[in-house]
């Protein structure tokens, strides 16, 4: 099929599923009113609770949701065939995406802009949010671990990463002097900055890593592993404006112009998928069922995005009526960016051999060479396309962790403080959290630490789909459209952490792993392990709830009607 | 004739207002948020200083509170919203 027709029925989906269903929901069930008082315009504090127009809050759940994982996920599930992938996002994006990403953002709105904890306690139970917290924990540690070996692996594979992602760092970090303490225009910044950032990606082709470090240092996996985490350390320690925030600021622009070049680049080439429509039910990292359906998360549908929906977004809409077009329109954008990742990795290989060679090496090695040749369509030197789609992946790959780093370091705060005052320090904190996502870069098998972080990211997609529920019938409205996305969600994912966890913790009781492969197959096989009896534990809670509320129900008298 | 219809002001924007709005959503919403909250924990430290007096109970010389004072009480009501919100870690998040 060429990848233009794919590129169409995206594209059909995303309006049918906006303007027809997502419309039907926000109108005859939920029933916005731009005459509601949202909780940023009640407790418009100047802060949190800010009323901000839609566009600038589209750019904004855009740029929270829309990290490495739309583009990785993809890129590894066309292992299966492209056909399953492409129905998952498509289906997932339609079904069950958006409507968590638009019912998390209206039900936080509806209760005053309360963050998910509160939601669980209100809805479900008081134990609800406890296991829902510690749960994020462990959440947070995978992503660190996943997106860690994305970043480890881009950098030993592709020798122009790592002086692209130096020249990056160092553009980010005048920015952060620029704008804020030389005070300097915030065009003449962006302009001089990102030129930095770019002219590091063609200096990582003229020298890259293994002509400056040697061969050995250039493959060693725990040196770029340390510099990752070194990376995460400054963003997490640092004053936020000094690192975090203008790397990231002049990252966003790295990002979106390739992006969008390399979409023209589709465009132009639109090359035919070259890799089979379909393969095998079960291929070495699982069967299709469930395994496919967590490693293709974002982009079809991902727990994070319920956290960006209640605790940032929902404080900040204007209007009751802005809720579809940032929250189920930004879902259906990043249906659009999982398909053109598919498009990349289904279009770019002859042949399925050399696509299985090709993803041995990391999913950061297809998308840069994907990258690469779109971006040459449009003129660009293919060598240099190549270091602008591996300095791409470490941004999206980096970004998220730096974030995660910095939220673990404030959850160890929170959870161990009372054991001693010694965790209340912010390097130690920060510490821990490096040294437990190392251990899981260079321990884990990278295949199934990314399925376990899709499997902990829809379980987080089916408890707020389950917070939905409860909220939808606490209010007496229809509530189909967000249950049953929710069991479909809390029967695969549950399968797929008990499937992963078998096998990892199998080959550790048969002896068929060892050394550091050992360390990391334990590792995650308890972290599984750890993920579904939460998840059970909610999912009773959950249950209890639903009965709560129908009792409710039956025994709330009918209105009598005057005679 | 100083009057402007705000929704003709928006539509004056048209299609280039949007995309300039969603290039800072994409890339500077976030830094702005950041920004404001740093800056609204120092005044939450603020507020705490001069709060003996509202209390009646000095903490501070009274003299120097009650100076302070007028620059604290427009923000009070928003300041107590955000101490006594419930808060858990996924605020942190987003």
């Amino acid at each position: 099929m060429n990848s233009v027709v794919v590129l169409i029925i995206s594209l059909a989906v995303f309006f049918i599923g906006y303007r027809l269903y997502a419309g039907y929901i926000d109108k005859k069930i939920i029933k916005a009113d731009p005459k509601r008082a949202t909780p940023a315009k009640m407790y418009m504090d100047g802060v949190e609770f800010m009323p901000t127009s839609k566009n600038v809050l589209f750019g904004y759940q855009f740029k929270s949701i829309a990290g490495a994982g739309p583009i990785i996920g993809p890129i590894i599930a066309i292992q299966w065939g492209w056909l399953p992938a492409l129905l998952w996002i498509l289906l997932g994006t339609f079904f069950i995406g958006w409507v968590q990403d638009y019912a998390s953002a209206m039900m936080a709105m509806r209760h005053e802009g309360a963050s998910f904890g509160g939601l669980s306690h209100k809805l479900i139970s008081p134990r609800a949010r406890i296991i829902l917290l510690s749960f994020v924990y462990f959440y947070l540690l995978l992503i660190a671990g996943a997106f860690g070996n994305v970043v480890v692996d881009t950098a030993v594979r592709l020798k122009p990463a790592p002086m692209a992602w130096l020249f990056l760092t160092i553009a980010g970090v005048i920015a952060g002097q620029m704008i804020y303490r030389w005070k300097r225009d915030i065009v003449l910044t962006t302009i001089v900055t990102v030129i930095i950032a770019m002219a590091g990606i063609w200096l990582g082709t003229v020298a890259p890593s293994n002509t400056i470090l040697g061969d050995t240092l250039s493959n060693n996996r725990l040196l770029w592993a340390v510099a990752a985490f070194l990376f995460c350390y400054f963003a997490a320690v640092l004053p936020i404006w000094k690192f975090s925030l203008p790397v990231n600021y002049v990252a966003a622009y790295i990002v979106f112009i390739g992006l969008f070049v390399g979409l023209i680049g589709i465009l132009i080439i639109h090359p035919n998928f070259t890799l089979p429509a379909v393969t095998s039910f079960s291929i070495p990292i699982g069967p299709v069922w469930p395994i496919m359906f967590v490693t293709i998360a974002c982009g079809a549908i991902s727990g994070w995005h319920s956290i960006v929906s209640s605790s940032g977004t929902a404080r900040q809409l204007e209007s009751e009526l802005d809720a579809r077009p940032v929250g189920a329109g930004v879902m259906f954008v990043e249906m659009m960016l999982a398909a053109f990742a598919l498009i990349i990795a289904g279009t770019i290989y002859a042949s399925p051999a050399e696509y299985g060679a090709a993803i041995k090496m990391g999913p950061g090695s297809v998308f840069a060479l994907g990258v690469a040749k779109f971006l040459n369509a449009v003129g660009l030197p293919m060598e240099i396309g190549r270091s602008y789609g591996s300095v791409m992946m470490v941004v999206l790959a980096i970004t998220i962790m730096q974030l995660v780093v910095r939220f673990m370091r404030v959850a160890t705060s929170e959870l161990l403080s009372d054991v001693h005052p010694v965790f209340r320090n912010a390097h130690v904190g920060t510490f821990i959290a490096s040294i437990l996502g190392i251990v899981l870069v260079l321990t884990g098998w990278w295949q199934y630490l990314w399925v376990l972080f899709g499997g902990a990211n829809q379980l987080m997609a089916s408890l707020a789909l389950m917070l939905i529920t409860a909220w939808l019938m606490s209010e007496g409205k229809s509530y189909a459209w967000a249950f049953w996305p929710m069991i479909f969600m809390f029967i695969t994912t549950i399968a797929a952490l008990l499937y992963t966890s078998y096998s990892l913790l199998d080959k550790v009781l048969k002896g068929a792993v060892k050394g550091q492969a050992l360390v990391g197959n334990t590792l995650m096989g308890l972290v599984g392990i750890f993920l579904v009896i939460a998840a059970v534990i909610l999912g009773i809670e959950g249950v209890k709830a639903f009965n709560r509320y129908k009792s409710m129900k039956a025994k709330t008298p009918e209105p009598v009607e005057a005679a | 004739m100083g009057d402007k219809d705000p929704e003709k002001e928006k539509k004056k924007g048209g299609l280039f207002g949007a995309i300039k709005e969603f290039v800072y959503g994409v890339a500077a919403h976030d830094s702005a948020r950041f920004a404001l909250k740093s800056r609204a924990s120092m005044e939450h430290l603020f507020i705490l200083i001069t709060m003996g007096d509202m209390l009646g109970v000095p903490i501070l010389p009274p003299y120097y509170s009650l100076r302070l004072l007028p620059y604290v009480v427009p923000q009070i009501s928003t300041w107590k919203r955000r101490m006594l919100r419930e808060k858990d870690l996924t605020d942190a998040l987003a």
